[in-house]
């Protein structure tokens, strides 16, 4: 128990986690005018990716199509910087904390190769449905709710219900 | 569990103070004395009859046509798939949605340009966005559009190009004189639900 | 007065250093809370650990008040703050399939950053199915456009659609969050999990 209160303490107090976490949303509202974000700077990726590797792909294809004409420059985009700032600010705290780690994260049930593909399936599921629900648990969701937004709400209930109801199935996972 | 119980009672009590004082609901983005008027000079408020037409013909969805004038003269004939806000109620909360909103453009009209201008003005002077006048009214549109005159042998070839574009448009949107009724149902009103007008301060997710 | 990109107090340039700025506070903040752990996030569908329960609700309320407190005081017009349209459809399906994703990678995009930031090679190879995905719905975008263009509902409030103000839609946001804390600390000490 010693041991789990130790690395608990390592860790902020949620509560207070919450706080600072909502602060930082206050800030990029009254500064910026709009909320925080993650899967938006995946697609400005994803599109200067094509752009630069297969202009004429991008050329005939409608998503980049219509998406170069409203954003001509998709990686001089608020939220790519903010994701960058994330990489930094992370860092810095997993280093201050001596979290900094190369290591796979797993349920001691399951191998690390296991663990492994589930990531890269859920990446794949989450980056699809992050460009069909137009934002991320931090961009939708989180974001979203802060503004009282419905359809924050409204996609924050369909992340974690669908989650909730399919828990059982993974739950080898996990536990 | 103490500091649980005063994280909860602060939020609790400010809760409590947010959901008791009424909504704030000012507009301070309005727009200046000196911005409105070099805005009005600039005329980038006007649609011309021509530009009109082509949104019209292809029933271009963006647009919004604002019928101005007293409900009589709206009854007798009105542009397709107009809407009467009579200047007198412009400003009823019965037709805020419809001037104050981000999703159209609306484009005022009526007889002349006059009563056109003046909701312009009003609506741009409490910063709505998306409001545009029709230049000239319907006097012009009729004179432009649904009966064009032909320009005369030795008009210069744009004249003739302007000339065959009025004509096709005529025809295309019913032309001749100002007999018909609108050709819509004048009295139902389109559905738009309410919406706050937002400024995109930067996309995404 | 707010938000000051919009009213010209800052260029748009010095917005993108804030972005970057406010980024960092971000990370931070989440990696501090834990976040970069999937295990962690995990845990609030088995009970064991209800940190993004706590924190991300916290975080909603904090920023609500906030926010309305602030446009009570006339410091920012939240009139024009972006709010996310909304398309019902896509906002449904597109949360389901998240659903999805999150129990079977344990992350988000957010935290999947934190965790790649400090050396997670899950969160990592979360990353690059998120690329993945992304790829695969931009290629086959004109299959889904127009399920992804149905619905559109503008940029309803919450408040709005259940004909309550901001201010006591707040409160109500914020009995429930209480409420699932309470549930959350509950469930925390009925199904412990070894930390690791």
């Amino acid at each position: 128990m010693e041991d789990k209160e130790k690395r608990a303490r390592k860790y902020l107090n949620p509560y207070l986690g919450g706080i600072l976490l909502g602060i930082v949303l206050i800030a990029a509202n009254y500064i910026s005018g709009r909320g925080l974000g993650a899967s938006g700077a995946v697609k400005s990726v994803v599109v200067t990716g094509v752009n630069t590797i297969v202009p004429e792909h991008a050329e005939k294809t409608a998503f980049y199509k219509d998406y170069n004409e409203s954003h001509p420059k998709p990686m001089k985009s608020w939220l790519v910087f903010q994701v960058l700032g994330v990489l930094v600010g992370a860092f810095i705290s997993g280093s201050i904390a001596g979290r900094l780690k190369f290591k796979v994260e797993h349920s001691p049930k399951i191998t690390s190769k296991r663990r492994l593909i589930f990531a890269v399936l859920g990446g794949i599921f989450f980056g699809f449905g992050s460009q069909m629900g137009r934002g991320c648990t931090s961009g939708s969701a989180l974001s979203g709710m802060g503004v009282i937004s419905l359809g924050g709400f409204i996609t924050m209930a369909a992340i974690f219900g669908t989650a909730f109801a399919l828990a059982y199935f993974f739950r080898k996972n996990w536990i | 569990m103490n500091s649980r119980t005063i994280f909860s009672l602060v939020f609790i009590g400010l809760g409590l103070i947010i959901a008791a004082i009424p909504q704030n609901t000012t507009h301070p983005y309005k727009i200046s004395a000196e911005d409105l008027l070099i805005e009005a000079n600039s005329r980038t408020q006007y649609f011309s009859p021509e530009e009109l037409a082509v949104l019209l013909i292809n029933k271009d969805p963006s647009i919004q046509m604002i019928d101005v004038r007293d409900p009589e003269e709206y009854e007798k004939y009105s542009l397709p798939n107009a809407i009467n806000i009579p200047l007198s109620s412009l400003l009823t909360d019965e037709w805020v949605d419809f001037i104050d909103q981000d999703v159209k453009m609306n484009i005022f009209y009526s007889n002349g340009s006059l009563k056109a201008n003046e909701a312009w003005l009003i609506t741009r002077q409490l910063g709505y966005e998306n409001n545009y006048v029709l230049e000239g009214g319907l006097n012009y549109w009729a004179e432009a559009i649904l009966n064009p005159e032909a320009p005369a042998s030795t008009s210069p070839n744009e004249e003739f190009a302007k000339y065959d574009f009025r004509k096709g448009a005529s025809m295309a949107l019913g032309g001749g004189a100002l007999t018909s009724s609108s050709s819509s149902s004048s009295a139902a009103k389109p559905k738009i639900t309410p919406r706050a007008k937002k400024k995109r301060a930067a996309g995404g997710c | 007065m707010g938000p000051l990109v919009v009213n010209g107090i800052i260029s748009a340039d010095t917005n993108l250093l804030m972005a970057f700025l406010i980024g960092i506070g971000f990370g931070f903040v989440l990696e501090g809370s834990g976040f970069s752990s999937s295990r962690k996030l995990a845990g609030v569908f088995y009970g064991y650990d209800t940190v993004v329960l706590k924190v991300f609700f916290t975080a909603a309320i904090t920023a609500m008040v906030g926010l309305l407190f602030m446009s009570l005081f006339g410091w920012i017009d939240l009139d024009l703050v972006y709010i996310n349209p909304t398309y019902l459809p896509s906002a449904i399906a597109g949360g389901v399939i998240m659903g999805v994703g999150f129990i079977m990678g344990g992350f988000c995009p957010g935290t999947s950053f934190c965790g790649l930031a400090i050396g997670k090679i899950d969160a990592m190879l979360f990353v690059a199915g998120l690329f993945v995905g992304v790829l695969i719905f931009t290629e086959g975008y004109p299959l889904w456009e127009e399920f992804y263009k149905s619905g559109f509902k503008g940029i309803p409030k919450l408040s709005e659609s259940l004909g309550l103000s901001d201010g006591l839609l707040a409160f109500g946001v914020i009995v429930v969050a209480l409420g699932m804390f309470y549930v959350g600390e509950w469930t925390e000490k009925r199904f412990p999990r070894k930390e690791y």
